[in-house]
């Protein structure tokens, strides 16, 4: 004889995941390490972002880079040719990052070489929200070319995030205006850091390194 | 997009607490979401079909979906609870705070949760 039982169970489903995005914030934090996650869409300039900060960066830390994408290898290239070392996940058809795949990925190198690490997420302002990699801040990265309304569209993504950059701040008054970004991105969180930048000419990137809570001695 | 992952991961803490209590079957699953999770359910339903096509345990099993109301915390008055109204026109996810009117408000999501599992066992 069989009989139907309810069991009450009250957890997230995400609960692998957090568990695991905890341990690694967690380990982190025990080696003293930081560990930053950065979004943003195709083409809003995160690769760009992460050589110039690579640029300023490596000649004082050793940093790690865990680049996100569908396919190729062609960010995770790009940035280890400014002196840090690299590895690229290719989800296939995934539309983020997680923290196993995280973890598989810090589990392949000894973390106590390094002082700093990033994540490149996949493209995407939606999914990433949702999936908690272990980071202690994230990120969110936005072009002026994306439109006025890219903020205000994508509203969770930057209601989880620490930091918003406002990145190709070169093209200001070109047609595009950072100032209406900056001030959306306030509204949406008033208690977080609105960055602007142009990885192009190098501008607000000490200030994004400074938001990090990195400081070049 | 990302409904296929969060059914696998549904299917696998459940697949873990059907096999704590010895289950023959797993008849139903419960969860939760407030509407802030970006969960779109047909996309959420049809990916819990396609993974448990080959899992023994769960031919049959049907998912349920149950919607929370949203959650706001209040950054002027620490309010927490359900806001007043549906959102700002312009900033969609800014709700109005019941207690103070603020707009200064974060929302409190509640991720997808499972809040249930209906098992068939040995009596």
């Amino acid at each position: 004889m069989t009989q139907e039982k309810k069991i009450s169970v009250k957890k997230p489903a995400y609960l692998q995941n957090d568990i695991l995005a905890d341990e690694i914030r967690e380990m982190m934090k025990s080696k003293n390490k930081l560990f930053f996650n950065i979004m943003g869409s195709i083409g809003a300039g995160k690769t760009f972002l992460l050589e110039r900060i690579a640029e300023k960066l490596s000649p004082y830390f050793r940093i790690f880079v865990i680049n996100g994408d569908i396919a190729t290898t062609i960010d995770a290239d790009r940035i280890a040719k400014k002196g840090v070392d690299t590895v690229q996940i290719n989800t296939g058809g995934g539309c983020h990052l997680n923290a196993k795949l995280i973890k598989n990925e810090l589990d392949k190198i000894n973390v106590d070489d390094y002082d700093i690490f990033f994540t490149e997420n996949v493209g995407n302002l939606i999914c990433p929200a949702a999936w908690d990699v272990g980071a202690q801040k994230n990120i969110v990265v936005v072009s002026i070319t994306e439109g006025e309304y890219v903020i205000k569209k994508h509203p969770i993504i930057f209601k989880g995030a620490q930091i918003a950059v406002i990145n190709k701040c070169d093209l200001d008054g070109l047609g595009f205006d950072s100032q209406v970004l900056v001030e959306d991105a306030k509204k949406i969180k008033s208690n977080m850091d609105v960055l602007c930048t142009s990885a192009k000419q190098i501008t607000g990137i000490d200030e994004l390194i400074a938001s990090l809570g990195i400081k070049i001695q | 997009m990302h409904e296929y992952s969060l059914a696998s991961a549904i299917v696998n803490q459940v697949k873990q607490i059907a096999i704590e209590h010895k289950a023959l079957k797993v008849n139903k699953v419960t969860v939760s979401a407030d509407p802030y999770e970006m969960i779109i359910p047909e996309l959420l339903q049809d990916a819990f079909k396609i993974i448990i096509t080959e899992i023994e345990l769960f031919q049959n099993a049907h998912l349920e979906l149950l919607k929370l109301p949203a959650e706001i915390i209040c950054l002027e008055c620490e309010f927490k609870g359900e806001p007043s109204e549906e959102g700002d026109k312009e900033f969609a996810y800014n709700f109005k705070c019941s207690k103070c009117g603020s707009r200064d408000t974060h929302l409190n999501i509640r991720h997808l949760t499972i809040e249930s599992v209906d098992l068939e066992i040995l009596e």
